[in-house]
């Protein structure tokens, strides 16, 4: 996808922060569900900034293993 | 009011459709917009083709151009079979195109700056594309979370962030489109306010008052395109996201 400068990097910052978002609210729901706190925070933040960068590489265009079709 | 930015984005009751419980649901300003935007689009897309010109004419043309780009886009980002969620497709692209093209003009009201609209749009996309890969694929669909050739002590931690990437997508999709067309109108204010507050200030102001005047007229000129790619980027997205539930294979 050939695009501006800026569309192309505000893509690729709101993907990072979409994955961090949704990794927060899913460690802090089951925190508040399960009674695990802090646990559920922690794993699942974690969890969603490797979301959020599997998804910048993704958008970029940079995966080694993207599929060929 | 003129140097308040956040004053176009105002949501103003025009008059009360129904009430459920307490909750008053009323037509309101972006309501009456998404109106003209639907009807302008039937009226231009009805009105064009109505003559059904062997050799088209100005507008006939413009419509079967319309056509041909979301088709091309759909074909060359989720395959022929994709041609199916040509109405969905299409629909989202004239409707996200016709709102940010409206919301350029002065005194109208942009009714993608509200992200209350965009994420609707975007979990529409998300739920047909769970329903329907759910539908066509069966379980095999979630074989979009189980990349292939992983060893199998990692793979409980690829598949969560798989998913997780998944559930992200609805967000990244909605404020993209959101952001693009708040950020470009706040902008378009206040230098435009800039211009009101110098000239307040005499014949030193009018002279000052030439600069961000020439700003705003350049940043019109980019928010126009922006309004048009964004609403492309939304529905390539969109054919991004389709693709995966009608070829959910890695």
């Amino acid at each position: 996808m050939d695009t501006s400068g800026i569309a192309r990097g505000f893509r690729l910052s709101t993907e990072l922060v979409a994955g961090v978002v949704v990794g927060a609210m899913i460690g802090w729901l089951l925190d508040r569900w399960l009674g695990i706190s802090p646990w559920g925070l922690i794993v699942f933040l974690l969890l969603g900034f490797a979301a959020g960068v599997v998804n910048v590489i993704r958008a970029a265009g940079v995966d080694p293993n993207a599929k060929q079709d | 009011m003129a140097a308040d930015p956040i004053h176009q984005f105002n949501i103003v009751n025009l008059f009360p459709v129904a009430k459920i419980g307490s909750t008053e649901i009323a037509y309101t300003n972006s309501a009456l917009f998404m109106t003209i935007a639907v009807a302008g689009i039937s009226i231009f897309l009805l009105g064009s083709t109505m003559k059904r010109g062997l050799v088209p004419g100005r507008m006939q043309s413009l419509a079967e151009l319309s056509y041909e780009f979301v088709a091309d886009t759909i074909r060359s980002t989720a395959g022929s079979e994709g041609m199916r969620f040509f109405p969905f497709v299409f629909t989202l692209f004239m409707f996200v195109f016709v709102i940010n093209m409206v919301g350029l003009i002065p005194f109208t009201f942009t009714v993608t700056t509200h992200i209350v609209v965009t994420a609707a749009l975007a979990l529409t996309v998300f739920f047909i594309v769970l329903i329907y890969g759910l539908w066509k694929n069966g379980l095999h669909f979630f074989g979009l979370f189980v990349p292939k050739g992983i060893p199998i002590y990692i793979l409980p931690l690829i598949v969560a962030i798989e998913v997780l990437s998944f559930l992200s997508r609805p967000i990244s999709h909605s404020v993209r489109l959101f952001a693009n067309m708040l950020a470009g109108h706040i902008t378009l204010k206040v230098f435009a306010g800039f211009v009101t507050m110098l000239t307040a200030w005499g014949v030193l102001g009018w002279v000052g008052a030439v600069l961000p005047l020439g700003l705003t007229v350049a940043l019109t000129a980019l928010e126009t395109l922006v309004a048009a790619l964004q609403a492309y980027v939304f529905a390539i997205l969109t054919c991004i996201y389709l693709n995966d539930a009608i070829h959910p294979g890695h």
